[in-house]
């Protein structure tokens, strides 16, 4: 089946989700993987969709107009086949906390450092914290180390950035617990 | 010596209460062998409850010695557990945990950091220890087994399970 890629983002207030999948339910969609958030004063969605009987962008037709009238902008990215699945990460998962007072080029810098070296980022947040006066950056990234990494290289790598950005970083290895 | 099934979420019987062992009777012994062989075939596991294999008694086994990060904490090696209770808990850490019943999905769970527990052994002795760190979070999830809690019901945050886990 083909699948959608759905973004939507709009001020927040009560209700947006309510809307977008009464939306979605009524069109016959399917909601596979998602995620929502506040991000500043906005909600933000993405979410992989789809329906047995739309196989094109085209065929959407007018099904989000009511929700782009109330003010939510929507985007649909259509997935080439086999996209809505997730490849095989192989190796150790390691979590980087970035925190300081906020400057430019915080998160290139410390992503720079790991996409330089092939190393896939799985999740990232980022917020500005503190006051208007005193704003503080505070980052959390969770990065998989391939097999011939060890989270003292990247300890390494970070502490060089600590001295550069003047900021703290912590590496700590995520264990998961199979149980 | 058996290998029985795991149970996959949404069995309902992952969702009951479990039923105190009366009698500790052959099927007990039993049971305890099969939750331990099914364990150690499952490689990946650290420990494993009854209603995990369909068997609504309260009974669980856990083994953390053999774990990368289990064996470099004080541990209790295979601990077989029959009526476990908590009776004494302190402190608090949290921990990524997946669970063989709900695959696909890891979560950030608040676990006890030390906790007490008294149980009685596969030789029907009374047991009453003191687990720490990986071992009690083992435990800790085990023992919610028996209660119809999966790791679901505790958890803060959800992760795609990011791990390629142990194909039998």
């Amino acid at each position: 089946m083909q699948h959608f890629a759905l973004t939507i983002i709009g001020r927040d207030r009560p209700g947006i989700v309510s809307q977008v999948t009464e939306t979605l339910f009524q069109g016959g969609f399917n909601i596979a993987d998602s995620s929502c958030s506040i991000l500043g004063g906005q909600f933000s969605m993405i979410l992989i969709i789809s329906n047995p009987d739309i196989s094109t962008k085209e065929e959407f037709s007018d099904t989000f107009t009511p929700l782009e009238e109330s003010n939510l902008s929507v985007y649909i990215r259509t997935l080439k086949p086999g996209g809505e699945i997730r490849s095989e990460l192989e190796g150790e998962l390691c979590m980087i906390s970035v925190y300081g007072a906020d400057k430019p080029g915080i998160v290139y810098q410390v992503a720079k450092e790991l996409g330089d070296r092939n190393i896939n980022i799985t999740d990232l947040n980022t917020k500005l914290v503190g006051d208007k006066q005193k704003p503080v950056y505070v980052m959390m990234l969770e990065a998989m180390l391939p097999e011939n990494t060890e989270i003292e290289e990247v300890e390494s790598w970070m502490e060089e950035l600590k001295q550069k950005l003047q900021v703290d970083i912590s590496v700590r290895s995520l264990v998961v617990m199979e149980l | 010596m058996a290998v029985k099934e795991v149970l996959v979420y949404p069995d309902s019987r992952l969702k009951k209460n479990c039923a105190p062992i009366v009698s500790f009777d052959e099927s007990v012994e039993q049971l305890l062998q099969d939750l331990v062989d099914t364990m150690v075939d499952a490689g990946h596991s650290v420990g494993i409850a009854a209603p995990q294999l369909g068997d609504l008694r309260r009974a669980a086994v856990v083994d953390v010695s053999k774990s990368k990060l289990g064996k470099k904490q004080e541990n209790h090696g295979l601990l077989q557990m029959v009526n476990p209770e908590i009776i004494e808990k302190e402190g608090s850490q949290i921990v990524r945990e997946g669970c063989m019943s709900v695959p696909e999905y890891t979560g950030n769970v608040t676990r006890f950091e030390s906790i007490i527990i008294q149980f009685l052994d596969q030789n029907q002795q009374l047991q009453v220890i003191r687990a720490e760190g990986f071992e009690a979070i083992a435990i800790q999830h085990e023992l919610d087994h028996l209660d119809g809690f999966l790791f679901l019901d505790r958890v803060s945050s959800l992760k795609t399970d990011l791990f390629r886990r142990k194909q039998k």
